[in-house]
């Protein structure tokens, strides 16, 4: 029932080890050098002994400064530049973004700790603000990367074949290229990781075999955003629209 | 009502044998009308002619028209409404129960003049006065609100025996008759159980949907619901039609969800509203617990609610469904049966929550265990017997299991022949050249899609020693959950099928269509000891 996901900054020794942290709402995870105080240790000598805390409410975060002197500042990664700062000693201050990247500088280094709000809510088209409504489950931005990847992903099929092969991590990559220049493999990749938390995918059985997950994930995106009409086929203009993309 | 409606029908438009009048309310996937019957039925011209699926018999004079745009026409041509319409009809075609709202026929509109209604699916519906919602709008906490909640149950009762859950219980799901009774309606999201579990779509409405629900996994089949996913929408209705507030605090749903979320969790308390009475609070109580598993059955939910609400009781089907007949057969039942989920819920290897709730009900267990030891030696003997060897202490967890799983095949006799079978009832079995352990020789990797009551894996494989505690209950939703894949017309034994494919697959079973070369041993020694096992005069 976590509505928030941490990912510790990479560690130089370890890259492996950025294991995820998942928090309820009202959970609160500590940072810092220290080995006793904190629940994610950030090894770096320019990191404070107690650096900071992420506070889950509800879909979103709070994040706490506890430096005495260093500004925080939270980057949303898709956002062009957006951020938003939170000075030494701010408590609770409210992050909008679903991704986030939080930069700790560190004696001349930054280091970056990612924090994702998979259960950020979105207007549907026929949806509206009561309540009462029976809902879908899922809710995407049709503005972030993810749904551009979804959408690639799922466009043989909504071009009328319904049983075309799905698309590769490269065909997707050069699909999008000419809207999305710095797509790579890792990025689309990252991109369907991500959806698949954010759809909450239950892991299938073939998870176990490491052959034939990454497959196994992709059809699975795809039968369920055409099975629930996440992507239509007007949202196809996501694949040809010029850039900028337009906000919403 | 400023809401644009989902399908525009203009006053006066013909389908079938009905002419559209006032109309009633819209959701976000239909709209509903209300509609006369005319006289000259049946008349094809006019282009506005409509494919019927039965004739013109003991149809009243008015019903409720309810349009869901299936057209290839209409604007919003979507594929997941063709599955929530089916789901519907299908419901009302299989299932007609007093308290469930009638369906009289289907229509298909045929109007190519009319783009945005041709195609469009119709059900002809009994016509109600108003909704439950519409009733507590205009006057809150309602004197007839006890009686119309016993109504309610009743007819969640009766969904549930008929193996369905309703999965969107709310008040503007429920209808009032003319003559002030209550009926369901509204079965989009409605699924046959299979098993313990139905698959519905992964739609739903906050409010009213329990905590276990919310955010949970999605599989390419939907997500998996129980019918205790209504009981806790029953309680939420309740409090509401009671106390005019939800039980849950906050002004938004947003912000009560969140509540149900720290509530689950074990960080929050529930707090009912002072007004309620006494009897109601204990009810809403046991409907609104933090697991699924803690909930009460809606058999005596009914019980309860009708002895609540001081109306009578409702009349039961004669032959119960074999679950509840076998509990009343216990003496205490409801105790026993809340007990007995009680050590289900502990052997779950589950998250954080889970650890929560075990420190907290300790006593419980040891509760638990000592009905058990007053019990066990008869337990469930109509279905096992008691003069062939298997062990007293694991006659409750095989008897138990066995019930949590509505398939047929899956009996006491059948789990206790296949434990046999396995490990000769040795719960230390450790086997690790094959990697199989425990009383039903579960290879650990395979055992975490199972050992969870509800449905999801354990974030863990579990780690041998395996208990029966563990192992027992997992064989029963192992089975449980293959008995619909397994082909329906396999030669042989039904559950020696099942027991095979415990065994091996049950893909390897339908490819071999029959027990495979390799477990064609291990099938016959189920077949000895479940006929072993099984009392005279049962099947």
């Amino acid at each position: 029932m976590y509505s928030i996901i941490v990912v510790p900054p990479p560690t130089t020794e370890a890259e492996p080890a950025r294991t995820r942290r998942q928090l309820a709402p009202g959970e609160r995870l500590t940072f810092g050098r220290s080995e006793r105080d904190n629940d994610l240790i950030v090894p770096h000598d320019g990191v404070s002994r107690r650096a900071g805390a992420i506070s889950a409410q509800g879909a979103f975060w709070t994040l706490s400064n506890l430096c005495a002197h260093q500004t925080y500042v939270v980057e949303n990664p898709e956002g062009a530049g957006e951020h938003i700062k939170v000075g030494p000693g701010r408590l609770d201050a409210p992050v909008p973004f679903e991704f986030s990247r939080i930069v700790l500088p560190a004696a001349g280094d930054l280091l970056a700790i990612d924090v994702w709000a998979p259960r950020h809510d979105y207007l549907r088209a026929e949806g509206d603000l009561d309540g009462d409504t029976t809902a879908p489950a899922f809710s995407v931005d049709r503005s972030k990367r993810y749904f551009a990847v979804l959408a690639a992903l799922c466009e043989p099929r909504l071009r009328g074949a319904p049983h075309a092969p799905l698309p590769t991590v490269d065909q997707v990559v050069d699909r999008l290229r000419p809207n999305w220049p710095a797509a790579s493999r890792t990025s689309v990749q990252w991109n369907i990781d991500y959806l698949a938390v954010k759809l909450r995918l239950k892991p299938g059985p073939q998870s176990a075999e490491p052959g034939a997950r990454l497959n196994g994930k992709k059809e699975s995106l795809v039968s369920l955003a055409l099975r629930f009409d996440l992507v239509r086929e007007d949202d196809l203009s996501v694949l040809t629209a010029v850039a900028p993309r337009r906000p919403r | 009502m400023t809401e644009p409606y989902a399908v525009p029908v203009p006053r006066g438009y013909r389908v079938g044998a009905w002419e559209v009048r006032e109309p009633i309310a819209t959701g976000a996937f239909g709209s509903v009308y209300e509609a006369r019957r005319t006289e000259d039925a049946g008349d094809p011209g006019g282009g506005e002619g409509a494919e019927g699926t039965t004739a013109t018999r003991e149809l009243p004079g008015t019903a409720a028209l309810k349009f869901l745009p299936t057209g290839t026409g209409t604007p919003r041509q979507l594929t997941h409404l063709h599955e929530l319409i089916e789901r519907e009809v299908e419901l009302l075609r299989r299932l007609s129960r007093p308290r469930l709202i009638r369906m009289y026929d289907t229509l298909t509109v045929d109007d190519p003049e009319r783009p945005a209604l041709d195609g469009a699916t119709v059900l002809v519906l009994e016509k109600a006065e108003r909704s439950l919602s519409a009733l507590l709008a205009a006057s809150p906490r309602p004197a007839a609100g006890p009686a119309l909640l016993a109504q309610i149950c009743e007819g969640l009762a009766q969904l549930h025996r008929a193996g369905w859950v309703h999965g969107d219980l709310k008040p503007a799901n429920v209808l009032l008759m003319k003559d002030g009774s209550a009926r369901l309606a509204d079965f989009n999201m409605a699924a046959e159980l299979e098993g313990t579990h139905a698959y519905t779509p992964a739609f739903s409405t906050p409010d009213y949907t329990p905590p276990e629900l919310l955010w949970s996994e999605i599989g390419e089949r939907g997500r998996r619901i129980r019918p205790s996913a209504d009981v806790w929408a029953f309680g939420v209705l309740a409090h509401l039609v009671l106390t005019a507030s939800f039980p849950l605090p906050g002004g938004t749903p947003t912000a009560r969800r969140d509540a149900a979320a720290a509530y689950a969790r074990g960080t929050d308390e529930l707090r009912l509203s002072p007004e309620l009475p006494d009897a109601w609070r204990q009810i809403l109580q046991d409907c609104l617990t933090r697991t699924h598993a803690d909930r009460i059955t809606t058999e005596t939910l009914l019980r309860r609610v009708e002895a609540a609400a001081g109306t009578g009781r409702s009349p039961r089907p004669l032959r119960l469904a074999r679950r509840t007949a076998v509990l009343s057969a216990v003496t205490a039942t409801v105790a026993v049966a809340a007990l007995g989920y009680g050590v289900s819920l502990w052997s779950d290897t589950g998250g954080k929550a889970d650890a929560g709730a075990a420190g907290k009900g300790g006593g419980k267990v040891s509760a638990a265990s000592s009905a058990q030891n007053v019990t066990s030696a008869g337990y469930g003997a109509t279905e096992l017997r008691t003069d062939k060897g298997i062990p007293v202490k694991y006659r409750k967890l095989i008897v138990d299991s066995a019930h949590n799983c509505a398939q047929p095949e899956v009996t006491p006799a059948l789990i206790a022949a296949m434990l046999k079978a396995e490990s000769n009832f040795d719960p230390d079995l450790s086997d690790p050249a094959n990697g199989e352990y425990g009383i039903a020789r579960w290879t650990p990797t395979i055992l975490r899609w199972w050992v969870r009551s509800d449905g999801v894996p354990a974030e863990e494989t579990p780690r041998p020693p395996l208990t029966p505690e563990l192992s027992i209950p997992a064989v029963s939703r192992y089975l449980c959950g293959i008995e619909p894949l397994l082909k329906s017309h396999l030669p042989g034994d039904r559950r020696v099928l099942l027991a095979a494919s415990y065994r091996t697959s049950y893909k390897k079973v339908n490819a071999a269509n029959g027990a495979p070369p390799k477990a064609r041993a291990y099938a016959a020694r189920v077949a000895h000891y479940l006929k072993e096992y099984t009392p005279p005069g049962k099947k």
